[in-house]
């Protein structure tokens, strides 16, 4: 037996309680042992030890031994530049560590968001005594006093009610207030009238409950505890960062420690074999990428902002391009959300709503005006959006009925309709709507042109053919029906003998039409082999209807209802979400948390909407929760990654394609990067292998990594999406970020090319200068200086060609517009400007062991730019040659 | 399997909520049920007589359930008069209630309820009691690891406690993700997680059958506590019984000690139970 089985005798046995509440010192053991009642977050790993984190993997280990052998270096030879380096290096770990923080940091406010949801005081009843106190110190066992206006602070079973209604929006979404009941009740808990749930609100009457579960017990606590306890791991990005970190350290180390091996076998002394080992795992280290990422990701939110949909976290950018399954609400997202009536049924015709007299449907327009809690204030109509749509059909035909309401048996999901009774002229009248299954079980009569007529089997038929061919076109239909009140039932007005022998007065189709940009973006998720699972609170012909009506469904879709979905099995529900269409009817949000979870479990990539607090655990399960700006509640916004500021389907498509856009813009500046460590690297392998002075300092490297390359990298990561990108199905996660086309592209194509520019720009001022093979020069000798000046010089010109090969993998760039990217040229100026500063200013010169340059020699330079771009330019052409299908 | 069994009672309400699950697994393992209230040295009237109360109702309802009780109360230390009851009545398991989530002070200061774990000669049930009205659990989940101890034991216990409840059980497997170093970790699907599971968990199985307990075996993935109670809060089940840990104080300090971490986030009672054989 649960809590809300047992009588109110019962309940106080089974909560060690009596009907004078606690005494005092039992409610203060009470609170040691429950605690407090209080939302609290599951304990996580505190921030410090996430920051410390980001110090402590692979990459950041390797970079801390070097920056540890460059101070001993420094100590062993002091003035070789080796403190400048040994602090270079740790600035790059610190780099690294703050952006990938950024990255992963996340503020968490959805439970602060919830807390807010909760009274600060109650009164309930001490040693027989009514008290206020502090919501915080109420204990199971306890015996609130509930009233108008009260916030529940805890999850109470209700021993005594008096017309009580409370507003369970926050647990179920349901704006609709709800009416208890004390008595025992078999069923599901969570729909028992004898429950009071925390968070919930008392909209009228009064009634006592008392206390089983507080704080995180309760199941306002529970959604508190999924939705902090719910982590949805790191992105797709984030993986894939923490992948190719780990490749290109590992090379880097491999070929640090193979080299040194090498250096060490040809009888070079170790402090020649040491600058090579640091050098070469810094050249091969792409020092810039997760700076530009981050900032690259920051940019693409800031276009998603601009269409509309506004990212909370930034991997959740690139996430989204990633997405293969969106789990959508329908009201609100699909469709407009706003109700109008369409169709009516009344005298056994079908009518468009537009022809419908007063006189045909005298009956019908009353009891859609009486039964009806929408309200004309100052001119708008306010309530909820179906009694709205229903209210003002029937004053815009039939003018005000006035009347006076005396008592409202209020819409529940069990019962699933509502009642009124009001009096006019002296008489009393009862007014129904709801389901017309359920309309019809309360009816014996109907009401045929001002007859009413026996409702035989036959009549009861078409009324329901009528109703479900109205679903079919996506309406949501209601029944309504009346009957007199005579004055010797007086005594007896309640829901079991009022809504018997009733008189059937018609039904109504509202329609909800879909947005007119819905079909559009569903279409584009068709081909971009994405998979869309609507979830509606709705009927299954009307969700079908509108699956249809918008492009959704095309076949016969696999239509799941939720009280079915309860009886599923994992294993079952699993193989049903795999057919090719699936709706899922008359579910609330607690079935959203299931399916996204399974769907997660199966490898998908999943989007989910919500906007109920409720629907707080699933955003945060998501791979991306959606909140909506518009009707979302807090708790749903600050849980979800992006918020859809006009909470239109549509701009979820927007922002798929941009999160696409941003993982190949990703891939484009990785080839850019890392093309520019083959000349970075040259150098080393030259100075270990030939004997020559070191082409390029490790400081000059870092220039490079984390100066003259950023500008145009960001650049990069602004390319508009190329034409066909959502015509592709979502990337394989098994699909590398450095995979063996690109590092073979950067590491065996474009590198080599600009590590010739370098060693070229490196010798001829070399040789120029009278330098003669084999003579070692002095790190501060002038000449050596304008060499290893030229090597970065000619880093940076071939980076320029570089920057336009890479704008596209595909393309040729004069296709795809040599100046439709504004930033590259903006990008370029800056790199150059960095570049002029480091070869020609003091300061430069003295930060990065530069010396100012010739013209000739830039000029000497710049045709390998060229030179780069096109043969770029003509490995696309060969491309499309023999691959046309690409 | 369990012949006499012991509930340790005293003031705190817990403590009468956990004696209901001893009262159940009496019930349905026809055993002998002691309720036992030791009272310490300091203790007030009011508290000793909320502790008798409590053994008063738990007796009376033993009674109405058909089951062999008696009611004890003694003074002075309660390991040691407990210890001293289970010797004398060949005690098979204790039942106990243990309060909020005071790691630092399980580990470090002296517990009733880790002496009870660690020192009594006998099986050990420590209850948490989070929610006073699920005491009549419906759906049970147990968590179950690779290589278990004393497996006839924890199978025959949580088989007899759903018994007494009419409960359904869910058998709550945690994969370790595959990992490489340059691939990251490897999530697998259901169906491939399935091949996975350790026999063991095929044995348990086998005893619930034997029972005729329904039951639904699960699998998931991410870290063990977390785990557990997300998907005892999102599954909405009424009790969760774990094996105890078997981790040392140092081994808990460096790695966690998931028992411990659901100890303290668990949204519903929790039962802990450590084995007889496991203790001799």
């Amino acid at each position: 037996m649960k809590i809300h089985n047992l009588e109110k005798e019962e309940v106080f046995h089974a909560l060690l309680t009596s009907h004078t509440g606690l005494a005092i010192e039992e409610a203060r053991t009470r609170l040691r042992e429950y605690g407090y009642n209080e939302i609290k977050e599951v304990r996580r790993k505190p921030l410090f030890l996430r920051f410390f984190f980001q110090f402590t993997h692979f990459l950041a280990i390797l970079l801390w031994i070097a920056a540890a052998m460059s101070f001993l270096s420094e100590l062993l030879h002091p003035g070789e530049g080796m403190l400048t380096l040994g602090i270079a290096i740790i600035a790059v770990i610190f780099i690294n560590a703050v952006f990938t923080f950024i990255q992963e940091y996340r503020a968490e406010k959805a439970l602060a968001a919830l807390k807010k949801l909760l009274p600060f005081s109650v009164r309930a009843l001490r040693n027989g005594k009514e008290e206020e106190i502090s919501a915080r110190d109420i204990v199971p066992g306890d015996i609130m006093l509930l009233t108008e206006g009260d916030k529940i602070p805890a999850d109470a079973r209700l021993v005594e009610t008096h017309e009580l209604k409370v507003n369970h929006a926050p647990l179920t979404g349901e704006s609709e207030p709800l009416l208890r009941d004390h008595a025992a009740f078999h069923g599901e808990s969570i729909e028992s009238p004898n429950i009071a749930f925390a968070g919930t609100t008392v909209v009228s009457g009064s009634g006592k409950a008392v206390v089983f579960a507080t704080g995180m017990s309760t199941e306002f606590g529970r959604i508190a505890h999924l939705t902090s306890a719910v982590e949805s791991g790191l992105s797709p990005l984030q993986k894939e960062i923490v992948k190719a970190t780990r490749l290109v350290a590992a090379i880097a180390a491999a070929v640090g420690i193979f080299f040194f091996s090498i250096g060490f076998l040809i009888g070079r002394n170790f402090w020649d074999n040491f600058i090579f080992a640091i050098g070469i795992t810094v050249a091969l280290i792409p020092e810039g990428l997760l700076p530009t990422m981050t900032l690259s990701l920051a940019m693409g939110s800031q276009r998603m902002a601009k269409r509309k949909a506004l990212i909370k976290n930034l991997p959740s950018v690139e996430t989204l391009g990633a997405v293969t399954v969106i789990c959508t609400d329908k009201t609100g997202t699909l469709t407009q959300n706003e109700m109008a009536v369409a169709k009516v049924w009344v005298n056994d015709e079908l009518i468009d709503a537009g022809d419908i007299q007063k006189d045909d449907a005298h009956m019908l327009l009353r009891t859609a005006y009486l039964c009806n809690n929408a309200r004309l204030i100052d001119g708008h109509y306010k309530g909820d959006p179906t009694e709205v749509a229903l209210f003002q059909f029937a004053r815009d035909k039939a003018g005000d009925f006035l009347s006076e309401r005396v008592q409202e048996i209020p819409f529940d999901a069990e019962r699933k309709k509502m009642t009124t009774l009001n009096t006019f002229k002296g008489k009393t009248a009862a007014f129904s709507k709801g389901a017309a299954e359920i309309i019809l079980l309360s009816c014996d009569h109907v009401l045929v042109r001002e007859e009413k007529m026996p409702l035989t089997e036959d009549i009861g038929n078409k009324i329901r053919a009528a109703s479900h061919a109205m679903m079919d076109k996506g309406l949501r239909v209601l029944a309504f029906c009346y009957r007199d009140i005579e004055r010797n039932e007086a005594g007896k007005l309640n829901a079991g003998h009022i809504e018997n022998n009733m008189v059937f007065a018609g039904l109504i189709g509202m329609e909800d039409p879909p947005r007119p940009e819905v079909a559009e973006a569903i279409r584009k998720c068709g081909e971009a082999g994405i998979k869309i699972i609507m979830m509606t609170g709705d009927a299954e012909r009307t969700a079908v209807a509108i699956a249809r009506e918008t492009g959704l469904v095309k076949g016969n879709p696999l239509v799941i209802e939720g009280s079915e979905m309860d009886f599923l099995r994992d294993e079952d529900l699993r193989k049903s979400l795999s057919a090719k269409e699936v709706i899922f009817a008359r579910v609330s949000p607690k079935h959203k948390m299931r399916v996204v979870s399974i769907l997660k479990e199966e490898g998908e990539i999943v989007a989910v909407t919500g906007d109920g607090v409720n629907d707080a655990p699933a955003l945060k399960k998501a791979d991306i929760g959606i909140a909506m700006g518009v009707s979302g509640t807090d708790v749903a916004k600050e849980a979800s990654d992006m918020i859809l500021l006009d909470d239109n389907f549509a701009t979820i498509v927007n922002a798929i394609e941009e999160g696409r856009t941003v993982y190949e813009n990703i891939k484009k500046f990785i080839t850019y990067i890392f093309a520019s460590n083959i000349p970075e690297a040259v150098p080393y392998l030259a100075y270990i292998l030939f004997s020559i002075p070191l082409p390029l300092t490790v400081i000059q490297i870092l220039a490079v990594d984390l100066g003259t390359d950023m500008l145009p990298s960001l650049a990069l990561g602004a390319e508009k999406p190329t034409p066909g990108i959502m015509k592709q199905p979502p990337r394989k996660l098994q699909e590398r970020l450095l995979n063996i086309p690109l590092i073979t592209k950067a590491y065996l194509f474009l590198g080599p090319i600009e590590a010739a520019a370098c060693m070229f720009g490196f010798f001829w001022v070399l040789h120029g200068g009278g330098w003669i093979w084999g003579t070692t020069l002095p790190q501060t000798d002038t000449l050596y200086l304008q060499a290893t000046t030229a090597c970065l010089t000619a880093i940076v010109i071939t980076q320029i060609g570089n920057v336009f090969a890479c704008r596209s993998s595909i393309e040729s760039v004069f296709s795809i517009g040599f100046f439709s990217n504004k930033l590259i040229f903006a990008g370029i100026l800056a790199e150059l400007f960095l570049q002029i500063f480091i070869v020609y200013h003091p300061l430069g010169n003295r930060l990065f062991g530069t010396a100012p340059l010739s013209v000739t020699v830039w000029l000497l330079l710049l045709p390998f730019s060229v030179v780069l771009l096109a043969a770029e330019e003509a490995r696309k052409v060969l491309l499309h040659k023999f691959k046309p299908s690409w | 399997m369990y012949k006499n069994i012991l509930a340790a009672v005293n003031e705190y309400s817990n403590s009468e909520i956990a004696a209901r699950y001893a009262i159940a697994l009496a019930q349905s393992s026809r055993a002998k049920l002691s309720l036992v209230f030791v009272a310490e040295e300091k203790k007030d009237k009011d508290l000793f007589a909320r502790a008798h109360a409590a053994l008063e109702r738990l007796f009376i309802q033993a009674q109405k359930q058909d089951i062999e009780v008696e009611s004890v109360t003694e003074s002075g230390d309660p390991l040691k008069k407990i210890a001293d009851i289970i010797r004398r009545d060949s005690i098979d398991i204790v039942f106990a209630a243990t309060r909020r989530e005071y790691r630092e002070k399980r580990y470090f200061v002296r517990t009733l309820s880790r002496e009870f774990m660690v020192k009594l000669p006998c099986s050990v049930a420590l209850v948490r009691i989070v929610r006073l009205s699920k005491g009549y659990p419906k759906n049970i989940l147990v968590p179950l690891r690779g290589q278990l101890t004393s497996l006839d034991e924890r199978s025959c216990f949580v088989a007899k406690l759903a018994e007494a409840f009419n409960a359904s059980v869910t058998l709550f497997h945690l994969h370790k993700p595959i990992t490489s170093f340059f691939h990251g970790e490897t999530l697998l699907k259901s169906s491939e997680r399935e091949e996975h599971v350790p026999k063991d968990i095929e044995q348990f199985t086998d005893c619930l059958h034997k029972y005729k307990i329904s039951y639904e075996k699960k699998s998931g993935y991410g870290v063990v506590s977390r785990a557990i109670t997300i998907e005892a809060a999102h599954k909405r089940n009424d009790l969760i019984v774990m094996g105890a840990s078997e981790r040392s104080i140092l081994t808990s300090i460096i790695r966690g000690n998931p028992v411990e971490e659901v100890l303290r986030e668990t949204p519903c009672n929790l039962i802990i139970l450590r084995p007889g054989r496991l203790h001799s």
